[in-house]
């Protein structure tokens, strides 16, 4: 099951979403995070602590996303690689043995 | 351990960015269920009301309000009569409390603060609820470079 979690900022999207992977984690799910906001705070409302996020090395931008044309002509980013591989190999390990992709951790290619 | 769960036992949360750009970029096309959440106040119900459309147009078949952080009866009543009016289909109901802003300060996650608070025990029950209307398997990987309402 793959859950979106939307909201105006401030509405409290990021500590419904941590504590519903906490939740589903404790009753022995494997759990995937995405942090999808560029302010990103998943990390901490899961239970990870700021060092330990610090630390944690970014993702190489080439390595996971490419650019494709859609059938209307716009462009988009797509995942090179299944979202449970990369998670697999670029994951930061969570409370409760949840998996955390975060997306601003993916390196940025410069200007342009 | 080894792979005791299924692939299709997976559970994937995805905290999306503020804006609706998200949507309109179809980058959550693929998710099975979108909680929209909102507070009971105008601007953040007028977001949820704009978010509706967009996500009925990516295909995405469950879409449900999440109500947080209400105060009061009346504030409860007028997000249910605001989500009635616009369909939106409301699946849980969370209270303002204090122990957010408490675990915040000092830099813990709510579960971790107090996983007996108002917050922790209504997602569980959002929890169970999603499990009871979306079924676990109907989603895969592959699905990413799959066309939507195909």
């Amino acid at each position: 099951m793959k859950i979106g979690i939307s909201g105006k900022g401030g509405s409290g999207k990021t500590t419904i979403s941590a504590t519903l992977a906490r939740v589903f984690a404790r009753q022995g799910f494997p759990v995937l995070a995405i942090d999808g906001d560029p302010n990103p705070n998943l990390g901490m409302a899961l239970g990870l602590s700021v060092q330990s996020l610090e630390e944690t090395p970014a993702i190489p931008r080439g390595g996971i996303t490419t650019r494709v044309q859609d059938d209307d002509g716009k462009m988009r980013m797509i995942l090179t690689d299944t979202v449970e591989n990369i998670a697999a190999l670029h994951g930061i390990a969570a409370p409760d043995g949840i998996r955390l992709i975060i997306g601003t951790k993916v390196e940025t290619a410069g200007a342009g | 351990m080894g792979e005791i769960v299924s692939e299709a036992d997976k559970i994937t949360v995805m905290d999306m960015e503020a804006s609706l750009e998200h949507l309109s970029r179809g980058t959550v096309r693929h998710v099975d269920v979108l909680l929209i959440v909102t507070e009971p106040y105008y601007r953040s119900l007028e977001t949820a009301r704009r978010t509706l459309p967009l996500a009925r147009a990516l295909g995405i078949n469950h879409i449900y309000a999440v109500v947080n952080k209400y105060r009061s009866v009346e504030d409860e009543k007028a997000v249910t009569d605001f989500c009635r009016d616009n369909e939106l289909e409301i699946i849980a109901k969370i209270p303002f409390d204090s122990n957010v802003t408490q675990a915040d300060l000092q830099g813990m996650s709510l579960y971790d603060f107090n996983s007996a608070s108002p917050v922790v025990g209504e997602v569980e029950k959002l929890a169970v609820t999603l499990r009871e209307r979306v079924p676990l398997n109907n989603s895969s990987a592959t699905k990413i470079l799959s066309k939507p309402n195909c």
